[in-house]
């Protein structure tokens, strides 16, 4: 068994409007000196540290459990995971 | 989303043509049950709409009573069941985001929010659990940060919402009458687009809420931007202000192509709009998913070109976004054009009317024998009974709920949440009140009576606080239409609702139609929603502190009519027997001698008797005022009846009354006097709610106890179930 950390990405699906975002950027960001950002968009991440054998049952049980315990609302939200090796 | 076959035919032989992919999409939004209320408008002609206080206008979205002082209050009510019932944060918060832009349309500002809510058995059920948390949340964010309080409610589990949730949101506006928007327009005048960019979210959501909820519908959900919605608000009330509005319309269900025919329709003119002048989220939106996205935080407003240029420069000034996006043409017609390219071009006539149904209705089979009660067990311990019914989710305080809501934002709020009806202080030196009430078990064993139940129910706590009814909205929640057993149900509602309104002469000034309220489960009961708004001239009752030695006197009759009602349903698990019934005489005899009482300055409080029976009415009054109350079963009004009956039957028109020693006799005499049926039944002392039967007591139970069950078994049940 090795420990892996999977890092979960949280986000508003493609289309969806993101008013988080869009305040830091147009308030914040284009406010400022930095005129060539043009998109932020928010998300939440997380980590998890977890034992298993390989990379891919590490991302299988994180994956489950977001699905299961409604860690995240598939219907407004995608993720997305990153496996890396503790 | 689609035209039903005899739908397309119909279109097709309209505009004597095959209508463009665009015409298919905007002709479908309209013609959708939640745009057209094609199954239920020609009913619906028979509430009573008109009244002294009224005041119709062409185009409102929202009901106008006029308050005396040059000033008008607005109210409208509106629901989110469907998107409410998969993303339950992000559908209840738009769906209050959406109420209050219809109080915006009239020129007005919204003053107040409330809302009813309901889930699935959360005692059981996780996802009821989830989706309650959520839309509780979602409601107290949107409303919080917009600052506007958010001053009642109700809040009802039962088991058919299972996977489902009703989700109601009313709102109140205030405003001067020589303020309001009076829609006209006129050839030449500018349509513009007001507010949130439009994206891809929301895409066919009003198709979607005429459907039935049978998979997740991902594209139909909107996200909440409570800020532009406040920036949204201060801008148009400034151009309200400055008179630049001629028409006005927020943006729903159905998008742009409600809007626009709307608009077109009730102002008698036709609109040329472009849908490459909308200010889009993304690029490269196809014109068909502009013309139906239901974004969220925009609405439409028509104005002339000399206006124009202050209008922008109030949109500038607030940095919301200011598309002008068509104009005013003579002739009827609704066109829409990419550039130069025309992509529909419809008579409004044809799009805003959608062709009204008039479906079958039979009297469903379930109501045979319905009424029949089953044989009880006996209850031995009634103190333990009260005290589960006073932690049953239906019956304890919503405290949990209310206390999230920012109900004092706006230094209106007189009566806060938790008492019988809310009250707010208006700038004329009136007050108003405001109610909602819903009783599905009821209305499901009798959807007439029940219907009225509910209508009794919010006026009669309109009336605790002082206030005479003035005007009813009506929110009509049923399964499908199509279900001729369904539809009788509704029907019924809709009459008994009718008649009590004709015959109180309380005019229904705004509802909604909501159909198709069906999971997998099935229908959802029938759930009409109805809110009350009553006026006080002077003082409201401001429930005072109850003493020792204050008495207690019911008014109204206790009858038979435990069918429906908590003791049965959470009790016995029993669902059946006769709802209790509203007999018009006393009910308007009753409301006029309390609402005398409370003019008078004779009572300390007046409590209705609702959800849980007398037991738990009285036991409200005790556990909010920590004191004790000895009353004696004997005495209570009506017909002679087991101790069961006496305790826990809902019978309407009933009102507890608490009076000062000193006042007794003169309550007493103008009681007598006006015919009403009455009588003392007790008095408040010492620290324990007893029932007495003969000399028996039947229930001790120790006030504090109480307390802590009431007040913490919600809570207890949202967060460790």
């Amino acid at each position: 068994m090795t420990s892996f950390e999977v890092h979960v990405t949280i986000e508003n699906k493609p289309g969806i409007s993101d008013p988080e975002g869009e305040t830091i950027l147009n308030d914040l960001v284009l406010k400022g000196a930095y005129k060539t950002v043009s998109k932020i968009m928010t998300a939440k991440m997380l980590k998890f540290t977890v034992q298993e054998k390989d990379q891919r049952a590490a991302q299988s049980l994180i994956q489950e459990v977001c699905d299961e315990l409604r860690i995240y609302n598939p219907v407004v939200s995608k993720v997305s995971f990153d496996v890396l090796k503790a | 989303m689609s035209l039903e076959p005899q739908e397309l035919g119909e279109l097709k032989s309209k505009i004597g043509r095959d209508p463009t992919p665009t015409e298919l999409q905007i002709v479908a939004a309209e013609w959708s049950e939640h745009c057209s209320y094609k199954s239920s408008k020609r009913h619906l002609r028979i509430l009573p709409m008109e009244g002294p206080l009224v005041i119709a206008e062409k185009g409102y979205d929202s009901g106008v009573l006029d308050v005396g002082g040059g000033y008008v209050i607005t109210a409208h009510i509106e629901s989110h069941n469907h998107p409410s019932a998969v993303e339950p944060y992000g559908g209840a918060a738009t769906g209050v985001g959406g109420v209050i832009r219809d109080i915006l349309s009239t020129g007005t500002r919204p003053i107040a929010i409330l809302d009813g809510l309901r889930f699935g058995d959360i005692s059981k059920d996780k996802q009821a659990r989830w989706l309650f948390k959520n839309a509780v949340s979602g409601i107290a964010d949107y409303g919080n940060c917009l600052g506007i309080p958010t001053v009642g409610g109700e809040v009802e589990f039962d088991q058919c919402y299972e996977s489902y949730a009703l989700v109601d949101v009313a709102a109140i506006g205030f405003g001067k009458k020589e303020n309001l928007v009076k829609n006209h327009a006129r050839k030449g005048d500018v349509v513009v687009l007001v507010g949130g960019s439009t994206g891809r979210d929301g895409i066919g959501g009003s198709q979607f809420a005429s459907d039935l909820l049978e998979s997740e519908d991902r594209s139909a959900v909107q996200i909440p931007d409570p800020f532009i919605e406040k920036l949204i608000i201060e801008a148009v009330l400034e151009a309200r202000n400055q008179k630049l509005i001629h028409a006005m319309k927020d943006l729903g269900g159905g998008g742009l192509s409600c809007a626009i025919s709307e608009t077109a329709d009730a102002l008698g003119v036709g609109i040329e709009m472009d849908v490459s002048k909308v200010h889009t989220r993304e690029p490269g939106m196809h014109p068909d998913e502009i013309m139906v996205s239901e974004s969220q935080e925009r609405m439409l407003i028509v104005t002339s070109k000399t206006k124009l240029r202050k209008l922008r420069e109030i949109c500038k000034k607030f940095r919301i976004g200011c598309s002008v996006i068509g104009a005013i043409k003579s002739g009827r017609q609704m066109r829409v054009k990419k550039g130069r390219r025309t992509l529909a071009d419809l008579p409004v006539d044809t799009v805003a009317n959608a062709t009204l149904l008039d479906l079958p209705s039979t009297r469903p089979k379930y109501l045979y024998g319905i009424e029949q009660e089953k044989k009880l067990r006996k209850i031995s311990n009634y103190p333990k009974t009260l005290l589960e019914l006073l932690g049953a989710p239906n019956i304890a305080s919503k405290i949990w709920v209310y206390g999230q809501y920012d109900h004092e934002v706006g230094i209106r709020t007189v009566v806060k949440p938790g008492c019988d009806a809310s009250v707010l202080r208006l700038d004329n030196g009136k007050l108003l009140s405001a109610k909602i009430d819903g009783n599905p078990k009821h209305c499901y064993l009798n959807p007439r009576e029940g219907a009225i139940g509910c209508f009794e129910e919010a006026c009669r706590n309109v009336v605790c606080t002082g206030a005479r009814p003035i005007g009813m909205l009506d929110h009509l929640q049923f399964g499908n239409p199509k279900d001729p057993e369904i539809f009788w149900t509704f029907l019924e509602s809709l009459r008994g609702l009718s008649d009590f309104a004709k015959n109180l002469k309380i005019p229904c000034i705004g509802g909604k139609v909501s159909l198709y309220n069906e999971s997998i489960f099935g229908p959802i009961k029938p759930t009409p929603i109805i809110g009350v708004l009553g006026l006080i001239d002077k003082k409201p009752l401001v429930p005072q502190r109850i003493t020792e030695g204050d008495c207690l006197i019911l008014v109204g009759d206790t009858k038979n009519e435990l069918g429906g009602s908590e003791y049965f349903e959470y009790i016995h698990k029993f669902v059946g027997g006769r709802c209790p019934v509203v007999d018009f005489k006393s009910s308007k005899k009753n409301m006029r001698s309390v609402l005398d009482l409370i003019k008078r300055q004779l009572l300390k409080s007046s409590h209705d008797c609702s959800k849980g029976g007398l037991a738990v009415a009285v036991s409200e009054l005790c556990m909010t005022n920590q004191i004790g109350c000895k009353v004696s079963l004997e005495k209570i009004p009506g017909e002679r009846l087991d101790a069961d009956r006496l305790l826990f039957s809902e019978s309407h028109s009933r009102y507890l009354l608490t009076v000062g020693t000193k006042n007794v006799k003169k309550v007493q005499e103008i009681l007598s006097k006006n015919k009403v049926s009455f009588r003392q039944i007790g008095r408040f002392l010492g620290d324990s709610i007893i029932f007495t039967k003969g000399n028996e007591p039947i229930i001790d139970l120790r006030v504090d106890k109480a307390q802590k069950t009431w007040v913490s078994s919600l809570r207890d049940l949202v967060l460790y179930g």
